[in-house]
């Protein structure tokens, strides 16, 4: 118990203790040198336009959630596939093997088509956002 | 009679069930024409749905489902009893379905001209089919998912109204609140298992008395004394959760301000069916799998003297906070916290060593509860129609130009108080009765004192409604046929529940019965 503890804190010291000693390290170490260059955005003299915060379209997240009807059935798919076989080898029935899968993917496809009937998928302009003005600030 | 017990087992789950695909097929329907949604077929799909619902519900009751074996078709386990189906659950998923019904029916009016119908009405059939499920939840995990399924809906639904400020702001309250009050439940749940090594209610109730030293079901070695600390906090952290879920005092604070910012119906829809399902989580978690003095004796102190103090505290604290309210929508949130508290006093009886009567009795007050509530709400949503203003001197004088919408609105605030001839004076005598019998006499006396104060704001309502005098009057109102319909069922269920209080009561006093003694 006691040297299991020794050993979690002798690694929680060591990973708070590396970067500070190598970040104080270089700094007695390097020149200094100020310099306007060194403090925009981008180094490499790419200016940046626009601030930062910005809505971005709600239609992202749209997708997103569509992602994860995808994402969940993939989840669940792939272990049934997996003991599809043996399942049916154990003795029930096709239909009690099946049935299940198929009431689950079609509560899902009954949410993608509405979404889909709904306007989810079409990438419509949004009113609210005007890019152009993003682009320019 | 077709016997449910030829049916498959997981047709025990009906009511939720036939309330789930009544969502699906809402969704199919409004994704024909996403764009011109008929309102029409929509609400009564949902109606349908959900009185299709309460008939396979009382089916099932009549039927004898959850009866001990000779007479009826015993309890059905589901799912290696994640699920139970017993007479506790038959009954609140009977009261869910009524509301939805309801609520479904008094919206075809209310959403009218509002954006997002198809969402609206299998949101609300989303929702009840969580709270259909929390009623048969037998094992932690099941019970979270149930509660979140219930949940997350009802966030959606308090912030439906997208362009009213109101709306969006109440929906924002209640989500962050709700979702803090989630972590905070789930967390107890963790503790709990983590001190037990099970979710499964009456396991863990095994895990608490068995002091075996052996996990339950592992027969490995595992000591639950020596984790009494992690399930005393983990039973307070459950707590805490189901305080949130039923209003109760340390966390009311959301519920007003989300019933008021609410559409009227989705607020009788959550203090009226949310509220009886949060209810139902506590009265079989707290039964079933924390056994009064094995947990006491395990953890240092008796739930049910918890369950005693919020439910004074809760009830004093709701009724004094409405009593100062200028808003009706806002009186008729913190008397919801106030109805909350005395609900509890059936959880407070369990330690006291009540028999089933005081439970029966908590279990009866949330089901008159439910049509008076959201008749009350529903009141609210038909002045929020006519567009009369929200404070109790802009219903002055509403009876002479909607004299029968008023009267049901009489019907429910007398009832609300508990006045003699009404359904609700029944449940809080036997509340009265049963907590004096167990010996709980300062309860006692909160309820009644609680109740003569209630009776102040209510009769206020009714009084500026019949005999002040209106500021302007413009002549009768419109009378909308959905809402008049759901607020004229509500009225005559509210008046209708005496008469017929023989099977409801016996129904609720079996039910915690056998939930008492499983």
């Amino acid at each position: 118990m006691s040297t299991a503890w020794i050993a979690i804190s002798a690694m929680a010291l060591i990973g708070v203790g590396l970067p500070i000693g190598m970040i104080t390290l270089s700094s007695l170490l390097r020149p200094s040198v100020p310099e306007d260059g060194k403090r925009q955005t981008y180094e490499s003299g790419e200016i940046p336009t626009g601030g930062t915060r910005f809505r971005f379209n709600v239609q992202y997240y749209m997708v997103a959630l569509l992602f994860v009807i995808f994402d969940v059935e993939t989840a669940f798919i792939f272990p049934w596939v997996v003991t599809y076989r043996d399942a049916l080898e154990g003795g029930p029935s096709v239909v009690a093997v099946l049935a299940p899968m198929l009431a689950f993917l079609g509560i899902l496809i009954v949410g993608l088509v509405w979404a889909w009937r709904n306007g989810a998928v079409s990438w419509a302009r949004s009113e609210t956002t005007d890019w152009r003005s993003t682009q320019n600030q | 009679m077709i016997e449910p017990v030829q049916l498959p087992d997981a047709a025990a789950l009906g009511p939720a069930l036939v309330l789930g695909l009544t969502a699906l097929v809402v969704f199919v329907f409004d994704s024909a024409r996403p764009h011109e949604p008929d309102r029409g077929l929509l609400a009564g799909t949902t109606a349908a749905g959900s009185l299709l619902a309460l008939g396979v519900g009382v089916w099932y009751m009549i039927a004898g489902v959850g009866v001990p074996e000779p007479d009826g078709a015993g309890v059905i386990s589901l799912f290696d009893g994640q699920l139970v189906v017993d007479q506790l659950a038959l009954f609140f998923m009977l009261v869910t379905a009524i509301v939805t019904a309801l609520v479904a029916i008094a919206s075809y009016d209310y959403m009218d001209g509002h954006a997002h119908q198809g969402e609206y009405y299998s949101l609300v059939l989303l929702a009840a089919t969580g709270m259909a499920t929390m009623a048969a939840a037998n094992s932690l995990v099941t019970v979270f998912l149930a509660l979140e399924l219930a949940s997350l809906p009802s966030y959606a639904l308090v912030a439906i109204l997208k362009d009213n400020r109101g709306s969006v702001e109440a929906g924002l309250k209640y989500f962050l609140l709700g979702a803090l009050s989630s972590a905070i439940f789930v967390y107890g749940i963790s503790l709990v298992y983590g001190a037990t090594g099970v979710l499964q209610l009456d396991l863990v109730a095994e895990a608490i008395t068995g002091e075996t030293g052996q996990h339950v079901l592992t027969g490995n070695a595992h000591d639950v004394a020596g984790h009494d600390g992690l399930l005393g906090v983990g039973i307070v952290l459950l707590l805490v959760g189901i305080a949130f879920k039923t209003a109760s005092v340390p966390l009311h604070f959301w519920a007003p301000e989300a019933y008021e910012g609410a559409p009227a119906p989705i607020a009788a829809f959550l203090s009226s069916a949310s509220k009886a399902a949060g209810f139902v989580i506590a009265i079989r978690v707290f039964t079933t799998a924390f056994p009064v003095e094995a947990t006491a004796g395990l953890v240092g102190f008796d739930w049910s003297v918890a369950f005693a103090v919020l439910a004074v505290a809760t009830m004093t604290i709701g009724n004094f906070a409405a009593a100062v309210q200028e808003n009706v929508k806002r009186m008729l949130a913190y008397s919801s916290v106030g109805h909350a508290g005395y609900a509890l006093i059936g959880l407070a009886g369990v330690g006291a060593g009540a028999n089933e009567l005081v439970l029966g009795a908590a279990l009866m007050h949330l089901f008159v509860y439910a049509f008076m509530n959201t008749g009350a709400f529903l009141f609210v949503a038909l002045a929020e129609y006519w567009g009369v203003g929200r404070t109790f001197a802009d219903y002055n004088g509403l009876g002479r130009r909607a004299p029968i919408a008023c009267v049901a609105l009489t019907v429910f605030m007398f009832s609300l108080a508990g006045i003699p001839p009404l359904g609700g004076f029944l449940s809080k005598y036997l509340l009265f009765w049963g907590s004096l019998q167990a010996g709980m006499l300062f309860v006692a006396g909160a309820l009644v004192v609680n109740s003569a104060l209630s009776l102040y704001y209510y009769s206020r309502l009714v009084k500026a409604v019949w005999f002040e005098e209106p500021v302007t009057d413009h002549g009768s109102l419109a009378q909308p046929v959905g809402l008049y319909a759901a607020l004229i069922a509500a009225a005559v269920m509210t008046v209708v529940v005496l008469p017929g209080f023989g099977p409801i009561a016996d129904s609720a006093l079996d039910a915690a019965t056998a939930v008492l003694t499983s």
